[in-house]
Formats: C-alpha cells, sequence, structure tokens
C-alpha cells in the first residue's frame, strides 16, 4: 500500500477543485456515450479548477476524452455523448442547469473553444471575415460594420499574412495554420473570460504550431483570459502551463504545478508519456514497454492497471484514489513512484 | 468573365447534344408500327392515293434520308404539320408549351415551399412529430398516382364544395382569354390589365397546381431532410453551436450549404414534370404540350412527337446550364 493517506474521494475533490475562488470548477463531471451493446464511459467524474488568469495544461492521447471534456464543459459533448453527471461552475453557477438560451449566450462570449483542424469547422460557404464578424455581431450586438472592423482588427492580431484579402477568403482558400488562426480569432472576438484550447496545434507544422501557441498564450495574457490548454504533447505544456493535469481513459491520473510534475512525476503513467518525449534511451526503454497493452478498462481496479508495469494484484482490484502526495501533487495510483 | 467563358463552353455543346436527342428520337418515333398515309386517309383510300400520300410526305424515302430532310426542315424553322390538327406544328407547340410551362412551373413552386419547409423542420427534430410526418407525406406522395390525385382533388373542390371552377380547360369559356404574349395566361392577363381573366386563369390552375405541386413536394422534402440532417451533424454546425450562435442562424447556415442538392433534385424534376404532367393535364383538358404529344404518339402523328421532344430537350438543357450557373453562385469551392 501507498505511505500516503488515501482520503475520501468527495473530500479530495473539494481540495482539487477549490484551491482559492476559482473562475471555472469542473465537479464531478461524467459523460457516457450510449452504444448498441453498452454504454461507455468516456468522462469519468472529472474534477478540474481554473483560477482566474491561470493556464492549465491537460495531457492526454487520442481517445482519453479530451475532445468530450472541451464540449462538455459548454454543455455540448461530441454526439452521442450525454453529460450523465456532474457540475460546471463558472461564476459562481452551475452553467450545465441553466437554461439552454442563457448558456448560448456565454458560449463563445464568456468561454469559448479553439477547434482543432478547423478548415472542417468552418462554414464552406461564408467568408471568412464575416464568420469572424459574426462572432461579435452575435454576442456583443454591435453593428455590421462595427463588427466587420473588429474582425478585420483580430485578424490583423492573430498575425495572418495580408489580413485585407483574408477577409474575404472561404476557408478552402486558407492553410492550416491560417484556419487554425481564423479560429483563434473567432474564439478570442469577445474577449471571453475562460479558453479551451482543444488540441490546437496538432496537424500543423513544428513551426508554425510554435507560433500558434505563443500567439495563443500572448492574447490570452492580454485579455486576461483564463485558458484549459488540451493537448496530446505533454512536452507543449512545460512551456506555459502553471498546472498540469494528466488525463487517461476519461479520469486525472495526475495533477500537479508544472514543476512538481516535471521534476517529480508520480503517476507511471506520466513517466511513460514524459519517457516517450526523452532523449535518454535508459529512460526510454523503461517506461515505453506496454504500449501494445490492452486498453479494456476493468471496471474494479486501476484503469491503466493492464499497461502500467508497475501494477499488481491489488490494481486490478480496487480503484486507486486520487491522492495528495504533496502540497498541490495529486495523482491516482496505488504505488506512486517518488524520489526516495 | 468565368461565368461567360463557362457560357461559351456549356453552349458549345448544346447542337451536338440536341442533334443526338433528334437523332434518338426519330428512330424510335418512326419504330411506331402504323402507316401514317393509311391512318390519315382512313379506311376507304385507295392503294394509289396511299401511295401518292406517301411520296408526298416523303415517307418512300430510306430512313436516314427522311432523318436529314427532317433536319433540313428544322433549320428553316420548320417542324413539320400535324395532320390531326392540320396546322404547322411550330405554332400548336408555341400555343401549348406555354400552358404546360406556366401549369409546371407554379406547381414547383409549391412542391419547393411545401418540401423545402418541411424538410428544414423535420431535420431540425428528427424525431419529432413533422419528422414523423414528413416520412409518411413522402412515401405517399410518391405512391399515389396524380391523375388519381387530381380526380380525388376535383371529386371535393368542384363536385361536394363548388370552390372550384369545372376542370374544363384554362380558363372560363365566358372569359375572352387575353392577348398572347407570353402564352401564360395568368401573366398575359395582368400585362393587359384584365383582372377577370386573371382571377379567371387562377382559379382553373389552383387545382392542377395543387395535385402536381403536392405530389411532387416528396422528393424535395426527402432531399431537404437527408441533406440538411447531414449539414446540422456537420463539424462546422456542431462549431456554431459551440460557438454560441442561435439555433436559427446554425439552421439557415446550414439550409445554405443545403442548396445545392436542393437545386439539383428540383431541376431534375423541372425536366421531367414537361412531359410528366402529360396525365393531370388530361383530366383538367388543359390542353397542354404533353397532351398534344400523346395524341401524336397514338395517331402516328410523328413531327407534334419530334416536335415536343425538341422543345423539352431545348427547355432541359436550359434548365441545366441555369442550375450549373446556380452551383458556380452557390458554392465558392466550385471555381471552374
Amino acid at each position: 500500500m501507498s505511505k500516503f493517506t488515501a482520503t475520501l474521494e468527495k473530500e479530495l475533490d473539494a481540495r482539487v477543485a477549490t484551491p482559492a475562488a476559482p473562475l471555472v470548477a469542473i465537479k464531478q463531471l461524467s459523460v457516457e456515450f450510449p452504444g448498441s451493446t453498452e454504454t461507455k464511459q468516456v468522462l469519468k467524474g472529472l474534477s478540474l479548477s481554473v483560477q482566474p488568469g491561470e493556464i492549465v495544461g491537460l495531457v492526454g492521447e487520442s481517445g482519453a476524452g479530451k475532445t468530450t471534456l472541451a464540449r462538455s464543459i459548454l454543455g455540448v459533448p461530441p454526439a452521442p455523448g450525454r453529460i450523465s453527471g456532474g457540475e460546471v461552475v463558472f461564476e459562481g453557477r452551475n452553467i450545465l442547469d441553466l437554461p439552454e438560451p442563457e448558456l448560448r449566450k456565454l458560449r463563445g462570449r464568456r468561454l469559448s473553444v479553439v477547434v482543432p483542424n478547423p478548415r472542417a469547422e468552418l462554414n464552406p460557404t461564408a467568408t471568412i471575415g464575416k464568420q469572424i464578424a459574426a462572432m461579435a455581431r452575435i454576442h456583443l450586438g454591435v453593428s455590421r460594420k462595427e463588427a466587420m472592423r473588429m474582425a478585420f482588427a483580430m485578424l490583423r492580431d492573430v498575425q495572418i499574412p495580408d489580413p485585407e484579402r483574408r477577409m474575404n477568403a472561404y476557408p478552402h482558400e486558407l492553410s492550416g495554420g491560417m484556419a487554425q488562426r481564423v479560429v483563434i480569432a473567432m474564439a478570442l472576438i469577445c474577449s471571453p473570460a475562460f479558453i479551451i484550447s482543444d488540441d490546437a496545434t496538432s496537424g500543423l507544422d513544428v513551426t508554425v504550431q510554435a507560433q500558434i501557441l505563443s500567439l495563443l498564450e500572448r492574447l490570452a495574457a492580454d485579455n486576461d483570459s483564463a485558458m484549459l490548454f488540451i493537448t496530446r504533447d505533454i512536452g507543449i505544456t512545460a512551456h506555459f502551463c502553471s498546472r498540469v493535469a494528466v488525463l487517461y481513459a476519461g479520469e486525472i491520473m495526475e495533477l500537479a504545478p508544472r514543476e512538481d510534475l516535471f521534476l517529480r512525476p508520480a503517476h507511471p503513467y506520466t513517466l511513460m508519456l514524459l519517457a516517450a518525449f526523452s532523449h535518454s534511451p535508459k529512460l526510454r526503454d523503461a517506461w515505453s514497454v506496454p504500449e501494445t497493452g490492452r486498453r479494456e478498462t476493468s471496471a474494479k481496479g486501476c484503469s491503466y492497471a493492464g499497461r502500467c508495469p508497475l501494477a499488481q494484484e491489488v490494481c486490478r482490484e480496487r480503484p486507486p484514489p486520487l491522492a495528495e502526495i504533496s502540497p498541490g501533487h495529486f495523482a491516482r495510483c496505488h504505488f506512486p513512484v517518488v524520489d526516495r | 468573365m468565368r461565368v461567360l467563358t463557362y457560357l461559351a463552353k456549356r453552349l458549345a455543346f448544346v447542337i451536338p447534344q440536341l442533334v443526338g436527342i433528334i437523332l434518338v428520337s426519330f428512330l424510335l418515333v418512326k419504330s411506331i408500327p402504323g402507316d401514317p398515309a393509311v391512318l390519315m386517309l382512313g379506311p376507304t383510300a385507295t392503294p394509289d392515293a396511299i401511295a401518292g400520300l406517301r411520296q408526298s410526305l416523303g415517307l418512300d424515302q430510306p430512313l436516314y434520308m427522311q432523318f436529314f430532310i427532317y433536319l433540313k426542315n428544322l433549320l428553316h424553322g420548320d417542324l413539320g404539320t400535324s395532320w390531326q390538327t392540320t396546322r404547322p406544328v411550330l405554332d400548336d407547340l408555341i400555343q401549348r408549351f406555354p400552358a404546360t410551362l406556366e401549369l409546371v412551373t407554379l406547381s414547383l413552386l409549391l412542391a419547393i415551399i411545401v418540401g423545402v419547409t418541411l424538410g428544414v423542420y423535420a431535420a431540425r427534430r428528427p424525431n419529432g412529430w413533422i419528422a414523423r410526418l414528413s416520412d409518411a407525406y413522402g412515401l405517399s406522395a410518391g405512391a399515389l398516382p396524380d391523375f388519381w390525385f387530381a380526380l380525388v382533388l376535383i371529386f371535393v373542390f368542384y363536385t361536394v364544395l363548388h370552390w372550384a371552377p369545372a376542370p374544363l380547360g384554362r380558363i372560363d369559356m365566358v372569359v375572352i382569354p387575353p392577348m398572347p404574349i407570353t402564352g401564360a395566361y395568368t401573366i398575359d392577363a395582368l400585362l393587359a390589365g384584365d383582372l377577370e381573366a386573371f382571377w379567371s386563369a387562377l382559379s382553373h390552375l389552383a387545382l392542377p397546381v395543387l395535385t402536381l405541386g403536392l405530389l411532387n413536394a416528396g422528393p424535395i422534402l426527402k432531399m431537404t431532410q437527408a441533406t440538411m440532417e447531414k449539414m446540422l451533424d456537420s463539424d462546422f454546425s456542431r462549431y456554431e453551436v459551440l460557438s454560441g450562435v442561435p439555433q436559427r442562424l446554425v439552421v439557415r447556415h446550414a439550409l445554405r450549404n443545403s442548396l445545392p442538392s436542393v437545386v439539383t433534385i428540383i431541376s431534375v424534376l423541372y425536366g421531367y414534370l414537361i412531359g410528366g404532367a402529360v396525365l393531370v393535364e388530361i383530366v383538367f383538358s388543359w390542353g397542354g404540350a404533353g397532351q398534344y404529344a400523346v395524341q401524336g404518339v397514338l395517331n402516328s402523328d410523328i413531327y407534334p412527337v419530334l416536335g415536343f421532344v425538341l422543345f423539352s430537350a431545348i427547355f432541359s438543357l436550359i434548365v441545366y446550364i441555369v442550375v450549373d450557373l446556380i452551383y458556380v453562385l452557390l458554392d465558392p469551392r466550385i471555381s471552374n
């Protein structure tokens, strides 16, 4: 057994979720996808909070539930998903309880999402300028002319080359990087308090990726916006997230301040992620073995047990709680790796 | 400029397309059994008279010669003469084609209004009652024969309720038809400022338009519903919802993206209805072009049939060219 006291899950969630007065507090959020044979739990009571102005990273592999989380925070999980429990408290209100018209007014206005692969996400028959301006017109109620002026200013802010011409361009005429900038412009034109970046740089060249990231960071800082930065690439989070959460199979496996996570990773899965990016062959060999292991998650034990090199009998029997192993550093593991 | 080049290219293909259509229909019509000369002269004609008539009609020539003679005459604006009406086919069609066109166009407008509206509402709530109603409607609209539906409407609205005028033509017999300008009575009556003729023509249009419009709304409804469901389920619609765009606007943008498919089905129906409305024309004694062509087929009167095919083909080609231009306007991704 671990030497850390495993307090009741609920109490811990309270600690995870509310260090001070968070801007956004996700509490026990559960999302399920009904299938033909069984209902799949994609988010299993996930809790996470973000302070005003804070950038929190969330790392996870494909299928961990990243996009489901990003969209469920705004009450619209990807089809056919359904929010089966939990709250998203924003500025003191559980927004999932709000009537649809009220929640709609928050989306894109106070909380907005930067989506990946934006060329498919943009309306193919409307110009870029119109689509950005539509955000301002809908949410801020400004005139058509003013909205177009704001859209143009925003296109300049996201450093799109030749913004005059892009205003009248259609989505299919943009490169992936440009489309990503357009989506950032749409997400930020209303100066939201909370930005969810959903794997916003996937599928971009590394150089473009770096530009987009620093752009996002700068714009968020200028706006005083908090951000949940969701990514597949744990290395990216090291650059500008103050805290990082590691998501696996719909659960947070580890949550820690950036330095703690990168210097003292505790969860075997985090170690595996870090090892995958490591230049040390020794570390890679030790921690990258069971990639091919089955992803099946037994209902009883730890969902990572099937792939974990440290798994023991108890891991398959009993789910580990999210335990606080040092102040602000949480790990969901029976045998957290610690410096001795 | 782009549109003009495109138009020129398309028009260059129209002439060979038309020659091909004429050739095929000429051969098909010629293969209908029955000798026009025998039919025209009646049972008491002498063999000499028949042979004489065959010669003067050019029927004694080989088939390809007959075809070239027909083509040559076409180039001089001569579509032949109908032996039934004893008038030039061109004159007959100029009188009758607008009657069909007026009927079919108004029916199609009704079908579009009904089909697109129901389709959009059905797609918004795939499990709602409008969607279920639409499914039932789409099925029955496809299954009901139009002439039967026309008779039901006549029974209800003429025989029982006396709301509609007698199904005998395009205008009341006591009303003088307006001077033909476009050939469509309603438009000509308005141009002439003759309100009495206008209302009479309109009331005669009501039942046949209702028949064709309601039945042909089925395919438009199905196409709109299917495409709208796909568009509302697409990434960009979901992203709009995620961005807080009101549902009304999300639906409008989805409809805008569905229009190419809807326009396609409308254009197919338009071309089809020119000839496909014939049973309804007969029920309402419409005197349209379809009716004229069927009379021709039944009586080995080939020039009305060929003239009708030619008119319909030209009309369909115009519709398709217009539709292609609409595609270019609707979808910015089509650039050439």
